[in-house]
């Protein structure tokens, strides 16, 4: 019996530590909560792609095409020829783990797989298998394959590479820190890609890129409904100020091209951006004669065609300077997104450019030339705020603010993709009077994600997005807890959607706002009321007890 | 309801030993919980003390340390004596010990109930603090520590339910708010409002 190990000794002898072998032989569990459903049939169709059938992740038989491991093999060797950056990016990672707890996604989750370093060798290691000199050779020695880390492509391969190149916001926090400069986004970029050849997009990606191109936005509005819902923000305007802000359409001969994320115009929170942006062109257009056009044919500036394929980014993208063209304008003012600006900023001078029919982009009411849009002839609304605020071009009102206790949070495509940094910021200092930052580890380059970008603001994938954006909203909490801030404001029509229920989950007594919001509820329109609310229909500051 | 002397005697002493040995105590509860992670995740989360760099660890470490202080200032009563019998009926004053201590995890609750675990793991490292108290202490004389670990593991379980409810509600309410919410405004649709639904959280 003294033999016999007690209970407390043997419970003392439980390594917690699940049992050590390589990641490769750990075979992905595709878990409810972490992943997208499966794109449409039809929403496939739409633009060509193969393969276009009902399939569900969760089963066994994801219905691929009988050469499906051909096709992955000349997918790879495609790109590798095609984009020199991808070919490097598989060459030159030393594993430093300099990425490993950078990721939004890994400090979320926790699963190691989420670490940049190790979700890029999920492709790496059939890279190396497939294409590397060294990988064939080794191969021909007994146990030579696993000395050269490549692997051949098999099914638990593939549904690994789905599984997390899906739990990847392609934000590009990770590169900051990479010694080389690998850029992990463009290889999620990629493998999305490949997931194409074969009929493997999610669909909150397939789908609104389907609506888009066939009505001209992510949700398949039709152009009068675009119409009539600007209108009637126009109706909530009217009510709140006294003034009739009138938004014109399809203006030949207008000054300027408007345009912004469609989920600015039908989706809450961003709808009161969108009035936002309404109040800050009836003002221009009183005040200063500016002529702005918004479109119901270029009626999206996002861009879900990026999260799909370059070919898909391209034929999306065109309408914006196939409009300007049409109307004749002179340059595009474009409103607050994130990815949209990566791809106006990064790509769309090269892929439907030259946009030579339009003029350099100068402030006709303040003359600043907009050196950084030169080219592309797309300015951010909010370098266009800042430039009117800087040369005291508003009348604004602070105090209708007030009762926001602001911090802001650096969208990833802004800030890493185009260096927006200063512009939100100062625009904010002038329309709100409490502004405090989160840590610098956590804002501008550094800033971390909000866990839904890149076409993961799903539903479905609820548990994924609220560990994603984990490290952001523990910012947020901590200004919250400190300073007493109530109020995240940001600049991305998806951070709009996704912090709300972020916040929602982590730290509820924030809302989140967009920037023009605020400066619609500080703007001064000539010949307005007093107005006792804000765009939200809520009392203003000062204006409580009226309320009752 | 007052204590009779002679566990009043113990709990104070117990108190004592528990005070003396706390930052022992929360390292071993603080590694048996981060172990619960693969193996390179836990050494990521046992190493960065930055709280941004790191949140995960650092919340982790902040919510035990909460709920270590909230267990010391557990106010046992006459339930202890019933205890002995097995049962765990809750007086007033322990129902107010368990939503401080239900408070004070939900940082860590919060966030596991998000990963990658099946519910009884979410929970378990509560009763991790057991064995790591016995081994740091020796046998004790009394049992009202076990039953104080069991008060905390309720209260784990009550608030990983609150976590997983509030996911579900989330994912319901989002979908009306994304698009619905502008439309009906617009006088386009009917149906329920989204104060409507949203209001059956708070009842």
């Amino acid at each position: 019996m003294s033999n016999e190990i007690k209970p407390d000794q043997l419970l003392d002898n439980i390594d917690h530590t699940p049992a050590s072998g390589s990641w490769m032989d750990t075979p992905v569990q595709i878990r409810p909560g972490m992943y997208c459903y499966a794109a449409k049939a039809e929403s496939v169709e739409t633009l060509g792609f193969p393969n276009a059938r009902p399939w569900n992740p969760m089963e066994d038989d994801w219905k691929l095409p009988e050469n499906w491991q051909e096709i992955i093999h000349n997918g790879i060797k495609e790109r590798l020829e095609k984009f020199r950056t991808f070919k490097v990016f598989m060459d030159i990672c030393v594993r430093c783990g300099a990425c490993a707890d950078k990721c939004h996604f890994f400090l979320g989750t926790g699963d190691p797989k989420n670490m940049p370093v190790l979700r890029a060798e999920l492709l790496r290691s059939v890279y190396r298998n497939d294409f590397t000199k060294a990988a064939q050779i080794l191969k021909m020695i007994p146990g030579g394959e696993k000395l050269s880390g490549g692997r051949p492509m098999n099914l638990d391969v593939l549904k690994e590479w789905w599984y997390y190149f899906f739990q990847c916001t392609e934000c590009r926090r990770c590169s900051v820190f990479c010694p080389y400069g690998i850029d992990t986004a463009e290889i999620t970029i990629m493998a999305r890609e490949i997931f194409n050849l074969l009929g493997l997009n999610i669909d909150w990606i397939a789908t609104p890129v389907s609506n888009c191109y066939k009505t001209g936005n992510h949700l398949g509005i039709q152009p009068h409904a675009f119409k009539d819902m600007l209108e009637f923000f126009a109706e909530d305007i009217e009510e709140i100020t006294g003034v009739n802000v009138e938004p014109q359409f399809n203006k030949k001969g207008a000054d300027i091209l408007f345009i912004t994320p469609s989920g600015d115009v039908f989706a809450d929170p961003g709808t009161y951006t969108c009035q936002g942006y309404l109040i800050l062109f009836k003002y221009l257009k009183d005040k200063y004669g500016l002529d702005v056009t918004w479109s119901t044919y270029a009626s999206e500036g996002g861009n879900f065609g990026f999260f799909t394929s370059h070919e898909t980014m391209k034929r999306l993208n065109s309408k914006m300077y196939a409009e300007a063209r049409r109307l004749g304008v002179k340059w595009i003012l474009g409103g607050e997104c994130g990815h949209m600006w990566r791809v106006i900023h990064q790509y769309m001078d090269t892929m439907n450019g030259p946009a030579d029919f339009l003029e350099e982009p100068v402030n006709p009411i303040t003359g600043t030339k907009f050196e950084n849009a030169k080219s592309t002839k797309m300015v951010h609304i909010t370098e266009f705020t800042a430039d009117l605020i800087k040369h005291g071009k508003l009348e604004l009102d602070k105090s209708r603010n007030a009762n926001r206790i602001m911090t802001y949070h650096d969208s990833c495509n802004t800030s890493r993709g185009m260096g927006l940094l200063e512009e939100p910021r100062y625009v904010l200092r002038n329309v709100c009077d409490n502004f405090f930052e989160m840590p610098e580890n956590t804002i501008r380059e550094q800033t971390f994600c909000c866990g839904s970008g890149s076409g993961l603001n799903a539903g479905e994938n609820m548990e994924l997005r609220m560990a994603g954006g984990l490290p952001r909203a523990n910012a947020v909490k901590y200004v919250h807890e400190k300073f007493g801030v109530n109020t995240l404001g940001t600049i991305c029509a998806i951070d709009r959607a996704a912090l709300s229920t972020l916040m929602e989950y982590w730290v509820p007594e924030v809302k989140v706002y967009g920037i023009h919001e605020l400066v619609g509820n500080a703007l001064i329109l000539p010949g307005e009321k007093e107005r006792e609310t804000d765009l939200r229909l809520e009392p203003l500051p000062g204006m409580e007890d009226e309320d009752e | 309801m007052v204590l009779n002397p002679m566990v009043s005697n113990q709990l104070t002493d117990l108190n004592r030993q528990l005070e003396l040995n706390k930052e022992k105590i929360l390292a071993k509860w603080f590694e048996a919980t981060i172990s619960s992670y693969p193996e390179d995740t836990a050494r990521i989360l046992g190493k960065s003390k930055n709280r941004f760099d790191n949140p995960v660890g650092s919340a982790t470490r902040q919510s035990l340390q909460d709920t270590f202080d909230n267990i010391m200032r557990m106010s046992l009563t006459e339930n202890y004596k019933e205890y002995t019998n097995s049962k765990l009926s809750q007086t007033n004053k322990e129902h107010v010990d368990q939503n401080r201590v239900e408070n004070s995890l939900d940082p860590v609750i919060r966030i596991r109930a998000v990963q990658n675990f099946s519910a009884s793991q979410a929970v378990a490292f509560v009763f991790e603090l057991k064995n790591i108290v016995k081994s740091v202490l020796g046998e004790l004389s009394d049992k009202t520590f076990d039953y104080r670990v069991d008060l905390v593991a309720l209260a784990a379980f009550n608030r990983f339910m609150k976590c997983r409810e509030n996911i579900f509600l989330l994912k319901a309410t989002e979908s009306k708010r994304r698009v619905h919410s502008a439309f009906e405004r617009a006088g386009l649709v009917t149906g329920l409002t989204e104060d409507e639904l949203l209001g059956s959280r708070k009842s």
